[in-house]
């Protein structure tokens, strides 16, 4: 308690700087009845006030942009607060350099925050310096592996300056920490799609390196769904590789409910392709379908069910 | 189910809140909607008395201004907010050239008139023409929509509330469907789901707001193959652990019981979720002394979680809740009122026809 009011010793409002007699605040105009109304704290009702009044004159200044600062530490989410710096910075020609030094602090202590990265990436496009965005959004992202906005910067970073060179290699290395990085596996496709694509030698080692992650973990969501898209267009058995690895593992008896759901999928290609016994292939969906539903993945029993049902219904009526 | 103390907090939201929930300042209508929408939800929008009902209809239309006419016609209406800086309806002119200090949002005009709709105003005073020229200034030329027209991140967020103006103003003619298609179709995923964008790893808030989306537009079935959907229903399940959680590997968190919830239900499998581990966290997540629901088990809650909460419960039907259309994000009872003004609006533009075309003749 004593440090914070320690500080409103020292903050001095801007109705009694000096500097600042010459602007006429603008209170907030809530009309008449105001809904959800704010009970905003006296250093931002003061600091608001005086935003507002430089914004009507649009004075484009120093203290101006200072004032921004403040209103930026007061409600980080103001969208017009960040878009009028912005103005005030290209009007001053202000140096990107050191306002990106301030914006990483407060991307530091804000790291959800859309409008912080979005001033970012603005930064980056008008200075079209990206020396130092893989690195900050590295130290974020070792921060939290799941940031959203931190991934979204980086891809668009990427893209846009072409950076692909050494990514592959930045997610090999969070999957190493943790093959669980959803993002991380994401990262992954995104790199191989706009380099290399998806060709069919692509394709294949790609299935290698998951079925590598999945050995050490049978139970990744991640890993598995990988598998499925980096196939893309392709049937899931265009592999045989993969089918043999699946039956092996499965023979070694494992239940993980993400490869009894790939076998499903596998047995309903044959049933489309009519490469199997009907009445065999339907019993072992069956099967599979039950263990899902009263064993292993019991939350979804009713899905397992439902898709029991769709495949009987599309193949047994179908049959000769 | 605390119904009694849901109705306070949200009665309580719509007055004051403490100034911790300044950085909220910007999106107050956000909040109002929550509020609001939950207490629909609640069937308990009488606890708010007719009068201070009124008086939310006139702060929300407090919001909107009417422009400059001097400028082109696409300028002449501006929905914005007066002294306001924190949210408008809609807005389409650079603060930049028209030295103004109004700053709109898309999401801000989507619940503006979500909430207008729950309040069971008749959107006489809306200036429809302006709000759609704004959703239309906001489109991008890869579709989707950014959220202000001075610049903002663009992504499927705002393609969702731009669907649901359109769908709310019953004209569609605002928004260049097949891009804003495209878009949400290069955002699917990998792993069968969307993106906030292109290349961008899955996630239940923006794969509810594609499926919406694409509903709302009336092309989910016919952009999604049969293989998609099946993906699409896939990821989707794969979300519930007790509750559901956004994206893989992440913890259960209450308001992807609606996102990823009416997502089900839009693709039209949700009775297969698990009702009662989906209840129980839920529940778990109340506060049973001040009432709302949190993100997690042993937090505060807020007005986004508890409004999500409300509404995950209320797609199983469960406590009495009021049905919520799992589009708009509004009760049913609120969408109904909706049509019955479309019907209206139809009947009035054909009577405003046949009364010109009798003019031309004569």
């Amino acid at each position: 308690m004593s440090s914070s009011s320690d500080e409103e010793e020292v903050y001095q409002f801007y109705r009694d700087r000096a500097e600042w007699s010459d602007v006429k605040p603008i209170p907030q105009d809530d009309g008449a009845s105001p809904v959800v109304q704010i009970a905003y704290s006296d250093k931002f009702k003061d600091a608001f006030d005086y935003f507002r009044a430089i914004l009507h004159t649009n004075e484009k200044s120093e203290r101006a942009l200072e004032l921004t600062q403040t209103a930026i530490s007061l409600n980080p989410a103001n969208y017009t607060v960040w878009q009028f710096r912005r103005v005030i910075l290209q009007h001053l020609k202000k140096d990107i350099s050191e306002e990106m030094n301030y914006l990483s602090k407060i991307i530091k202590e804000q790291p959800k925050n859309y409008q912080v990265w979005h001033h970012r990436r603005a930064l980056v496009e008008w200075s079209r310096d990206s020396s130092k965005e893989l690195e900050f959004t590295e130290k974020i992202i070792k921060l939290d592996q799941k940031n959203y906005h931190a991934w979204q910067h980086r891809q668009w970073v990427i893209q846009e300056f072409k950076l692909w060179d050494n990514e592959l290699t930045f997610v090999d290395s969070l999957l190493e920490q943790d093959l669980r990085n959803n993002s991380a596996w994401n990262e992954r496709y995104f790199i191989i799609e706009n380099t290399t694509g998806f060709t069919d030698q692509v394709v294949n080692s790609e299935i290698q390196y998951a079925i590598s992650k999945i050995d050490i973990a049978t139970k990744n969501e991640s890993a598995w769904s990988y598998l499925r898209g980096v196939l893309g267009d392709r049937s899931l058995t265009w592999s045989k590789e993969l089918r043999d690895q699946v039956t092996a593992w499965r023979n070694d008896g494992l239940k993980s409910p993400y490869l009894v759901a790939i076998l499903i999928d596998f047995y309903e290609e044959d049933l489309e392709n009519k490469k199997c016994n009907v009445g065999e292939t339907l019993g072992k969906v069956k099967e599979l379908c039950n263990e899902l539903a009263n064993e292993t993945d019991t939350i979804r029993r009713k899905y397992w069910k439902y898709v029991l049902h769709r495949l009987i219904k599309e193949y047994q009526e179908n049959e000769p | 189910f605390e119904r009694k103390k849901h109705i306070r907090f949200f009665t309580r939201i719509l007055q004051i809140l403490p100034s911790r929930y300044a950085i909220l300042d910007t999106s107050r209508l956000t909040v109002a909607f929550f509020a609001l929408s939950g207490l629909g939800v609640l069937d308990a929008l009488d606890a708010i008395p007719d009068k201070d009902k009124q008086e939310i209809i006139e702060w929300i239309y407090t919001l909107q201004v009417v422009g400059n006419k001097a400028k082109s016609s696409a300028f002449n209406c501006v929905f914005n907010c007066r002294d306001i800086i924190y949210f408008s309806f809609c807005y389409t002119e650079s603060m930049e050239t028209t030295n103004n200090y109004d700053c709109s949002h898309i999401a801000m005009t989507y619940t503006g008139l979500a909430s207008l709709l729950i309040l069971g105003d008749d959107l006489r005073r809306v200036n429809k023409h302006a709000c759609l020229e704004g959703i239309k200034a906001l489109q991008l030329p890869d579709g989707s929509f950014k959220s202000s027209y001075d610049g903002s991140e663009n992504d499927m967020r705002f393609i969702y509330c731009a669907c649901c103006v359109c769908t709310m103003l019953d004209d569609f003619s605002a928004i260049n469907q097949a891009t804003a298609t495209n878009f949400i179709m290069k955002s699917l995923c990998h792993d069968g789901a969307f993106g906030q964008g292109p290349g961008h790893e899955s996630h239940g808030g923006s794969t509810y707001c594609a499926c919406a989306s694409l509903q709302l537009m009336g092309r989910l079935t016919t952009t999604l193959s049969p293989k998609q959907l099946k993906r699409l229903e896939y990821w989707c399940i794969s979300r519930q652990r007790n509750g559901f959680n956004g994206r893989p590997h992440k913890d259960d968190d209450t308001c992807y019981s609606f996102w990823v919830g009416a997502s089900l239900k839009i693709l039209g499998i949700f009775d297969l979720v698990d009702f009662k581990e989906n209840e129980n966290f839920v529940l778990s997540t109340q506060d049973i002394i001040v009432g709302g629901f949190a993100k997690w088990p042993q937090i505060n809650p807020d007005a986004l979680h508890s409004y999500m909460g409300v509404c995950g419960l209320a797609l199983m039907s469960l406590h009495s809740l009021q049905p919520v259309d799992p589009t708009l994000n509004i009760s049913e009872r609120a969408r109904l009122h909706m049509q019955t003004l479309h019907e209206q609006w139809a009947v009035a533009r054909k009577h405003k026809e046949a009364v010109s075309r009798v003019r031309t003749k004569s």
